[in-house]
């Protein structure tokens, strides 16, 4: 029988078991006792042990077999559901996960899983290993000692690495993506026909699609978008109704096919879950840190490119709670709170934006200390600190520069990497905003938009060049008559809702010659840096578009404040800025 | 008229594996299920000829579906399928009524040679 036809079934099913495993085993260490829990992570083992064998991997079969004993001793002859067990069980789920990609990569030589199923067979209650190493010599106490450090180096190593891998993984795997949302019409099908593509635990109806057609179809989605401009302009300049009733029927049939193309690229947010799970577990563990991890929202959907662009930010955030934001039991007890600390983790949405908070009730962060920081650091000077408002001096800890010092972090409690994670958000169109409380926690609220590829911009002329700018950075456009420009020192200011709001010159900025405005209006648009608003003057604007972003291949995209380029009705060219990285 | 068959197990894998195995050998495989209480509720609806069914499941374990549809029509035709190391269980399954076992990793040819002794029989 020629098995490798059912290669690609058999990876996307294991890597569903996989973060099945994950997922129960850090809700085992909540609940310890729970049945239901201790039989799913038993048949996950059974069932991987079985695919496995039939695709004759045998070193899959190996792991996942002495991860299928080990339950069976959890489940029958009651060892206790302790840390030791679920490390070994992440661990062995992380070993799979590595061959897995070893497989789907076609490596011959593929890792090998060492002495992994030898530590499971040996695996001793840690009672028992504490009278073990308390004999003087002897047989039980050498396997109790490999156990002990070997096992807490070797099980943090190779998941780092393959939370690495796992970026990718997760997502670029066949996994039907949003099986939830991806479901093909199913009343004419019989039932047998139904259950074809069923999920193992989902419901039927839904149909296995590989990533790469879903990246086909925004494509050629957007493609056709930049079509329709062309005609549109084609239209006008013949002045024809009939293409132009043509053509706006067209549109309306474009909107509705982008909504449904954007829908089956949905993805629940559940689908990166178990590795947050699985990291803020770790992290706690390795600060000793006592704290439950909360998620909410798991079945939000968001576009499969976007979740690949949360992982990241929202690790860094997490890991700031864990580190930073929590404090130690001894000192939570001290000021009055719950030995145990609280994370929480969650997603909600807002119309056609994703709201993603990170919360802890933590130490906190404080306003003053981080301005004084900032001085210190000569990021912003005492005049400019005197009209910070609170959730302005708290957005300090985003300004770059701010984190890599490292007494900043240890006194403010937050920082480290801030910077990036606010630059990441914003190039995917979202924003960042900051609350705290010190003394009683902190929230970070990533808004995000669902779905990716088309945005609306604003396109203005600088020079000879056309630019867009997303409208989620742009607060608002401004036509200024030259005499409300004011000039303080070398800078110059306008007043907007009673605020002195700097103005620069986005020719400046991009190193083109300034405009000369004769007729006396300066237009400019309002957005917002280092969690102040500027004004940027352009020399023209040149209206609001609705743009295919393409991402820009190796070395333009290492330009910095270029978000991406399009093309527009014309066929013209555009670039699209990061204003955030820009300025 | 071709037998009819049923497949009963919670990886999509197996299941299309066997489906592959059986369809070769010309049976009709008329509903799949991915669960114990899906096993019975869907044997109750198509009356297969014949019934593969996985041990490990949830909701409800195979022996435990095996004896709902043993209870339900004596007459049922069912193959277990279960991995190595799980002998003990193969007891309990023939006193179920179990009229065969298939095991994991299929190998195809053993497959439906089993099937059609338990078709037959």
């Amino acid at each position: 029988m020629d098995m490798s036809q059912y290669r690609n079934l058999f990876l996307s099913e294991a890597r569903e078991y996989l973060k099945t495993i994950n997922v129960t085993v850090v809700g085992l260490e909540e609940s310890p006792s729970d049945r239901a829990a201790i039989d799913a992570l038993f048949r996950g083992a059974h069932s991987l042990k079985g695919m496995a064998a039939s695709m004759d991997y045998g070193d899959v079969v190996e792991v996942a077999h002495s991860m299928e004993d080990l339950m069976i001793r959890v489940r029958e002859d009651g060892l206790a559901f302790e840390a030791g067990v679920a490390d070994l069980l992440l661990e062995g789920a992380d070993l799979i996960e590595g061959l897995l990609n070893d497989v789907e990569q076609e490596l011959e030589a593929r890792r090998s899983p060492g002495d992994f199923a030898r530590r499971l067979a040996a695996y001793m209650p840690s009672q028992t290993q504490e009278q073990a190493q308390a004999q003087p010599a002897g047989e039980l106490q050498a396997s109790a000692q490999a156990q002990g450090p070997a096992q807490a180096q070797g099980s943090s190593q190779p998941q780092a690495s393959s939370q690495a891998q796992g970026s990718s993984q997760v997502l670029g795997s066949s996994q039907a993506p949003g099986s939830s949302e991806a479901q093909a019409p199913s009343q004419a099908q019989s039932p047998a026909e139904q259950d074809k593509g069923k999920e193992p635990t989902g419901e039927a109806s839904t149909v296995r699609v590989r990533t790469e057609l879903l990246d086909h179809l925004i494509n050629l989605t957007g493609e056709l978008i930049t079509n329709k401009h062309r005609l549109l302009n084609i239209g006008r300049d013949l002045g024809s109704a009939q293409l132009n009733e043509a053509v706006s029927e067209t549109s309306k049939l474009l909107r509705a096919l982008h909504d449904e193309v954007m829908k089956v690229r949905l993805m629940p947010f559940d689908a990166i879950c178990d590795r947050f799970q699985r990291s803020v577990r770790a992290l706690a563990k390795r600060n000793g840190k006592d704290l439950h991890f909360e998620l909410q929202g798991r079945e939000i959907g968001l576009d499969r490119g976007i979740l690949e662009q949360l992982t990241d930010p929202l690790n860094h955030l997490l890991r700031n709670a864990v580190d930073h934001g929590m404090e130690p039991s001894a000192e939570r007890i001290a000021a009055g709170k719950s030995a145990k600390g609280l994370v929480k983790l969650s997603v909600t949405r807002d119309r056609d934006r994703v709201h993603i908070t990170v919360s802890d009730d933590g130490r906190g962060m404080d306003p003053q200390v981080m301005i004084a920081a900032a001085i210190r650091k000569k990021l912003i000077s005492p005049e400019e600190a005197v009209v910070l408002s609170p959730r302005q001096a708290l957005m300090l800890s985003c300004l770059p520069g701010f984190s890599t010092a490292k007494e900043v972090t240890d006194v403010s409690g937050r920082g480290v990497g801030m910077d990036a994670v606010n630059a990441s958000i914003q190039k995917m169109g979202g924003s960042l905003s900051i609350d705290s409380e010190p003394g009683t926690g902190s929230r970070f609220t990533l808004m995000v938009p669902m779905t990716i590829a088309i945005i609306h911009a604003l396109v203005v002329q600088c020079g000879k060049v056309k630019v867009a700018v997303p409208v989620t950075a742009v607060h608002r456009t401004v036509e200024l008559r030259r005499e409300q420009a004011e000039t303080v020192g070398k800078r110059q200011l306008f007043q907007l809702d009673d605020e002195s709001v700097p103005l620069i010159s986005l020719n400046r900025i991009l190193g083109l010659p300034l405009g000369r405005f004769p007729s006396g209006i300066v237009p400019l648009f309002v957005t917002e840096a280092k969690g102040r608003r500027v004004g940027l003057v352009v020399d023209r604007f040149l209206g609001q578009h609705e743009l295919f972003v393409k991402p820009l291949g190796r070395p333009l995209s290492k330009v910095r404040g270029v978000a991406g380029g399009a093309t527009l009705g014309d066929g013209e060219i555009v670039t699209i800025l990061d204003i955030a990285d820009l300025l | 008229m071709s037998t009819t068959v049923m497949i009963v197990d919670d990886s999509l894998f197996m299941r299309k594996m066997l489906r592959d195995i059986l369809e070769e050998e010309e049976y009709e495989i008329v509903a799949e299920a991915s669960d114990g209480v899906e096993a019975v509720d869907k044997y109750k609806e198509f009356r297969p000829d014949l019934t593969t069914l996985d041990i490990v499941m949830p909701n409800k374990t195979g022996i435990e579906a095996l004896q709902e549809i043993m209870a339900f029509d004596p007459a049922a035709k069912i193959v277990m399928c279960s991995a190595i190391g799980q002998e003990s269980l193969t007891t309990a399954a023939h006193e179920a009524g179990a009229k065969a076992f298939i095991l994991k990793p299929f190998n195809p040819e053993l497959v439906a040679r089993v099937l059609k002794e338990a078709a037959q029989g």
